[in-house]
């Protein structure tokens, strides 16, 4: 009888059978399971295994939920993104995309989130945010950054500071609307000089893919200067300009709206690929999980076991030293 | 909220800064920008309205035109009464406006109600 409480407790009655210090066989069956194992005990108790279990399948839990919310999440912003594309068609198929522009002001816009769990889509940015800095910093020319989201902040914050000319978080509290992006636009184009924007983001090409991508907005000087010279803009000539306005106004309302509806775009697509992120490492944490409680299932029966294997030879070998 | 529509059609006219421009296919290419007012698409018999804030139209010389516009509501959603009471409103604060802002603000917002107007009447 007694012998079954403390099997029940995972108390180990052969500790001190087992050892070698001569210990009090009274005192040691009391003594929590963590001093046991630290007198060389060949298996740990089922207690700890068991508590172990418990806060394995606990997150396993957290993790599968989180997984779901992620996926519901992006299912609602996943349409609004891939109509946000069709913003900036048109622009590119007028001005064209030239990340290859030579500028003396640059201007970096890191958009990353806010939350972590989300795979290493935050780190990929934040690499190319650099690469693009180190590339465009020379005798004549520099760059600053512009961070959008907590991630970016925290990883730029370190080595970048003094490069760093505004930093905007807590986007998506409300929900993401064009209004909202236009009036960041607005603020980044009237606080920070710049001659090029480029602007760094996770594209969202499907739920398990997303390609980091750097859109080039130039401003309207550097967008006549390179009409002038020719290549893809050289056609911006052949345009005419209606309007009573001059060209160069027309061009900076249109190098103003071209660069609201990038950002937008932008800021569309990398929160769904946050939420796509979020999914796939949520759910290869719960797979995880699941094998390591496998595992941890396959100790605790082999400790059962090996703790009932023992209590029956102390009986049989008791009750055969009784006879003999 | 955007949609991206994309059709062929015979005719379509953009209310520009210089006034109402109608686009038809083989029209030179130029870059205008536009103000608050009506787009109608001219299909056939078939005429869609809608209202547009403002934006961009971009005519290209391949007889693709794109108009860009920030917000675009099809004229039946269009409430006319509060229309009226707005721009009853706004005419009011317009002439009481002391700052500058203020003065630009409602400016702008009689500006698009009187666009509204013509465009539920007309």
């Amino acid at each position: 009888m007694a012998m079954a409480a403390l099997r029940r407790e995972g108390r180990r009655f052969a500790a001190p059978l087992i050892s070698n210090n001569p210990i009090n066989p009274l005192h040691s069956s009391f003594a929590p399971a963590k001093e046991q194992a630290l007198l060389g005990v060949r298996s740990i108790s089922t207690q700890i295994v068991r508590n172990r279990m418990k806060s394995v399948r606990n997150i396993q839990k957290i993790t599968k939920a989180m997984k779901m919310v992620a996926a519901s999440k992006l299912r609602a912003i996943q349409t609004r993104a891939e109509n946000s594309r069709g913003l900036w068609q048109p622009f590119t198929a007028l001005l064209g995309d030239t990340p290859s522009v030579d500028v003396k002001k640059n201007v970096i816009v890191t958009i990353s989130s806010d939350k972590g769990l989300c795979g290493g889509i935050n780190s990929t940015s934040v690499k190319i945010s650099r690469a693009l800095h180190k590339l465009n910093s020379g005798p004549d020319k520099e760059s600053k950054y512009v961070v959008l989201g907590e991630k970016a902040k925290a990883q730029l914050v370190r080595d970048s500071k003094k490069n760093i000319e505004l930093i905007l978080t807590e986007l998506q509290k409300n929900p993401l609307n064009y209004t909202q992006v236009s009036v960041l636009a607005d603020d980044i184009l009237k606080n920070v000089e710049n001659d090029a924007l480029r602007i760094v983001f996770n594209k969202f090409q499907s739920v398990v893919s997303f390609l980091p991508t750097t859109a080039t907005v130039l401003s309207p000087e550097v967008v006549e200067r390179e009409a002038e010279s020719g290549g893809k803009l050289g056609e911006l000539d052949s345009y005419e300009i209606e309007g009573g306005e001059t060209k160069s106004e027309i061009l900076q309302n249109l190098s103003e709206f071209q660069f609201s509806c990038v950002l937008f775009n932008a800021v569309l697509e990398n929160a769904c690929s946050e939420q796509g992120a979020r999914m796939s490492a949520m759910d290869s944490s719960s797979r995880n999980a699941g094998e390591m409680l496998d595992r941890l299932t396959l100790t605790y029966n082999r400790t059962r076991q090996a703790s009932i294997t023992t209590e029956l030879i102390e009986i049989i070998s008791g009750a055969s030293a009784l006879e003999g | 909220m955007f949609t991206i529509l994309s059709f062929k059609v015979d005719m379509v006219i953009v209310p520009a800064t210089t006034g109402q421009m109608g686009i038809l296919p083989g029209h030179t290419a130029s870059i205008s920008e536009l103000k608050p007012g009506v787009l109608s698409i001219h299909d056939g018999n078939d005429v869609k309205k809608y209202f547009v804030s403002s934006g961009f139209a971009f005519i290209h010389s391949n007889s693709v035109a794109d108009i860009m516009a920030a917000e675009a509501v099809p004229i039946e959603q269009v409430d006319p009464a509060s229309v009226q009471k707005q721009f009853t409103e706004f005419t009011q604060k317009l002439s009481s406006a002391s700052t500058d802002l203020e003065k630009a603000e409602a400016q702008i917002r009689v500006d698009v109600l009187v666009a509204l107007n013509s465009a539920l009447s007309g």
